[in-house]
């Protein structure tokens, strides 16, 4: 018989026929999609992604983070960037129809309480898991997140002037995020487009002035997290490096089946025993900076 | 397996073996038979059994990023055979398998004859079901397809695996080759106790904006839907090498519905591989399960091995067809 203390794995991840509760577009072709499935909502962690039917003539499903759920009311809710196919035709998908859900999957972000100053930083559409870690947080006044966001397309939200001072920063840079605002997390933007209140640059620069704007104590407490383009992702890691801080990383990859079986998502990471090839969907998406980039 | 007294009419013996049903899961899509156990309802009891990833002699890394992309109707992928090797593959997973709920069956693969041989010997001495000889891998240098397309190859590498086990040897056959029922007829001769048809077809996808082919390996291994009356036809072809023998085969190429699994049973299947179908939907087995006994209920049939052959060719429908079917 099998005894299912020895397999910890089974049944870990759902599939739900899922309602479209809301489906909204944004500028930059970007939506923000809250569908209602209770049991991923139940036990999605910051980090987790679920892997949609778009559509029922594609052949394979898509992999989208998950930004923000509710365990009680049982919704769980995704930012994407409309690209290709199969993101086009879940554009078109009305409130009211259902759609195939399989989550949630996937090793989360670990936060650690020696480190009780997370450095969230996402870019594009990695801003959906730093939006989850966000709000996993505010719960607990001991964490003192700061968040930076970077877009190159008009952000998915209003951004409003931070009632948070932080120092550090560049004279001006004072736009956030209104959910964070709500939430009593300070964030602030960048880009390289120019728009008010956003810092003009990468995320990453930004991060060094906030990070250099910390006592050499407090900025042992910083942890940084991350998920955006990899291009983004290397200059993350090779900050967090220059500071000697630890860093996660979420990584995406080309998925089929998204529980492990296929082995079609596998990234190159550095162990102690010389690389390995691990695979984005259970064995990620978040992994040690570290042993992704050299 | 879900509900009904039904059940039992699914039963099927393959190679000596039985299943609870004539579904396999296909290998390279369930890894190494836990993988979508993650999956709440989904059990390996609801098929007869479960094929393994291919595994070589000593572990391999893979090919690069990107493996697996999406085609009209189907994916191709070139993950290359990551596998720890053999000797983890023995020590170290089967022992973790239930072997109470299903038939594990070991896929082989080599770039080299000796190769072939040590993985099978070692595997022979292992609780394994059966084996399974890929010798139509399409995405590895050495060995794989090179074996597989070549009728000599293919019955020098079946001989070779079959003297050293007694295990019910199954054969992957390639649909990348001129004659499909030539090969297994030499197959049989060779010792092959069964057939798996078919593996991939091999594929290519371009980025038109970056002028490179989208997969890391430049070339891949196409499945699902789109091979499906390729698949067809193949099993149909190596039905009429095998039925002389009693040999049976594992019909697989893009099997997604209980109608696609009827299909491939009356060409000639004893058993239906279902792969690709689960990266769509994972609990799709017990749907499989439920349509063919609906339709052995509805054609008054007691076993689902009747239906295996029972296709009835269409007597010279038009005269003068040309050969290439225009
Ligand atoms: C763990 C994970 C989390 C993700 N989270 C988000 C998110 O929160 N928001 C968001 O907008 N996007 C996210 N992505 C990227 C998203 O999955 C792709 O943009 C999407 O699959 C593109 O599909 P398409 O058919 O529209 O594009 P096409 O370019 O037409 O895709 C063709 C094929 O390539 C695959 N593909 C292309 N780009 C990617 C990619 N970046 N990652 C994985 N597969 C890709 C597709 O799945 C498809 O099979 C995530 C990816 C991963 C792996
Ligand atoms: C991602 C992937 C990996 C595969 N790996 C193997 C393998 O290691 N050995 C093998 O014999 N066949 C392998 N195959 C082929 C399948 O077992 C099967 O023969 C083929 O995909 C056709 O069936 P399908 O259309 O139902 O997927 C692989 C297929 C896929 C999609
Ligand atoms: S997508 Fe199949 S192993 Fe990750």
């Amino acid at each position: 018989m099998t005894n299912p203390a020895t397999k910890p794995h089974r049944g870990t991840i759902h599939l739900e026929e899922a309602a479209i509760l809301t489906h909204q577009a944004y500028p930059g072709d970007q939506y923000v999609l809250r569908v209602q499935a209770p049991a991923c909502a139940a036990k999605a962690l910051p980090g987790s992604f679920a892997h949609l039917q778009c559509d029922p003539l594609l052949a394979m499903r898509r992999p989208l983070s998950i930004m923000r759920v509710d365990p009680q009311q049982g919704w769980v809710e995704f930012l994407y960037k409309a690209v290709g196919e199969g993101t086009r035709l879940l554009a078109r998908r009305q409130p009211g129809e259902t759609l195939s859900l399989l989550g949630p999957i996937g090793v989360p972000f670990q936060v650690h309480p020696e480190r009780p100053r997370p450095l969230l930083l996402g870019g594009g559409v990695g801003i959906p898991p730093m939006v989850f870690l966000a709000d996993s947080l505010r719960a607990d006044t001991a964490w003192q997140p700061f968040v930076v966001m970077g877009s190159e397309v008009p952000f998915p939200f209003q951004a409003r002037p931070s009632q948070f001072l932080v120092p550090g920063l560049p004279e001006g840079v004072i736009a956030a995020m209104p959910l964070l605002e709500d939430w009593g997390i300070p964030s602030r933007l960048a880009s390289l487009q120019g728009y008010p209140g956003v810092f003009e640059g990468y995320v990453t620069d930004l991060a060094r002035a906030w990070l250099q704007g910390l006592t050499d104590a407090e900025r042992t407490e910083v942890e940084v997290f991350s998920c955006g383009p990899h291009p983004m992702l290397e200059a993350v890691a090779h900050l967090a490096r220059e500071f000697d801080l630890p860093c996660q990383v979420s990584l995406e990859e080309f998925m089929a089946c998204a529980v492990g079986g296929c082995a079609g998502c596998t990234v190159e990471i550095q162990t102690p025993d010389g690389p390995a090839m691990k695979r984005v969907c259970v064995d990620g998406p978040v992994f040690d900076a570290q042993q992704v980039f050299r | 397996m879900a509900s009904t007294d039904q059940n039992h009419k699914l039963r099927i013996d393959f190679c000596g073996m039985k299943f609870n049903s004539p579904l396999v899961l296909l290998s390279g899509c369930v890894g190494f038979g836990e993988e979508y156990t993650r999956v709440a309802g989904f059990s390996n009891r609801d098929v007869g059994a479960v094929c393994l990833k291919g595994t070589t002699g000593s572990a391999r890394l893979g090919n690069p990023a990107h493996r697996v992309y999406e085609t009209p109707m189907g994916m191709l992928n070139a993950i290359g055979l990551q596998n720890p090797g053999v000797d983890r593959v023995v020590d170290g997973i089967l022992p973790t398998l239930d072997f109470d709920e299903t038939r594990f069956i070991a896929n082989v693969s080599g770039s080299t004859i000796e190769e072939y041989i040590a993985v099978t010997r070692r595997f022979d001495d292992s609780p394994i079901d059966a084996i399974e000889i890929n010798i139509s891998c399409p995405n590895v240098k050495e060995g794989g397809v090179a074996f597989g397309n070549d009728p000599d190859m293919s019955a020098r590498v079946v001989a070779a695996c079959r003297a050293v086990t007694r295990k019910p040897l199954i054969t992957k056959l390639s649909p990348n080759q001129t004659d499909i029922a030539e090969n297994a007829r030499r197959c049989i001769e060779a010792g092959t106790d069964g057939f798996a048809v078919i593996n991939t077809l091999m594929g290519m996808a371009v980025d038109i904006e970056t002028r490179t082919p989208v997969i890391g390996n430049n070339q891949g291994g196409l499945s699902g839907p789109a091979i499906k009356p390729v698949a067809l036809l193949k099993v149909h072809q190596v039905h009429q090498v095998c039925k002389a023998h009693g040999i049976p085969i594992i019909g697989q190429g893009g099997v997604t519905t209980a109608e696609d699994a009827l299909e491939f049973l009356i060409a000639g299947a004893s058993a239906v591989g279902v792969g690709t179908a689960l990266f769509y939907d994972p609990l799709v087995c017990p749907k499989i399960n439920q349509g063919i006994l609906a339709y052995l209920h509805r054609h008054g049939l007691d076993q689902v091995g009747q239906l295996t052959g029972s296709l009835s060719l269409n007597q010279s429908p038009v005269r003068h067809t040309p050969a290439c079917g225009g």
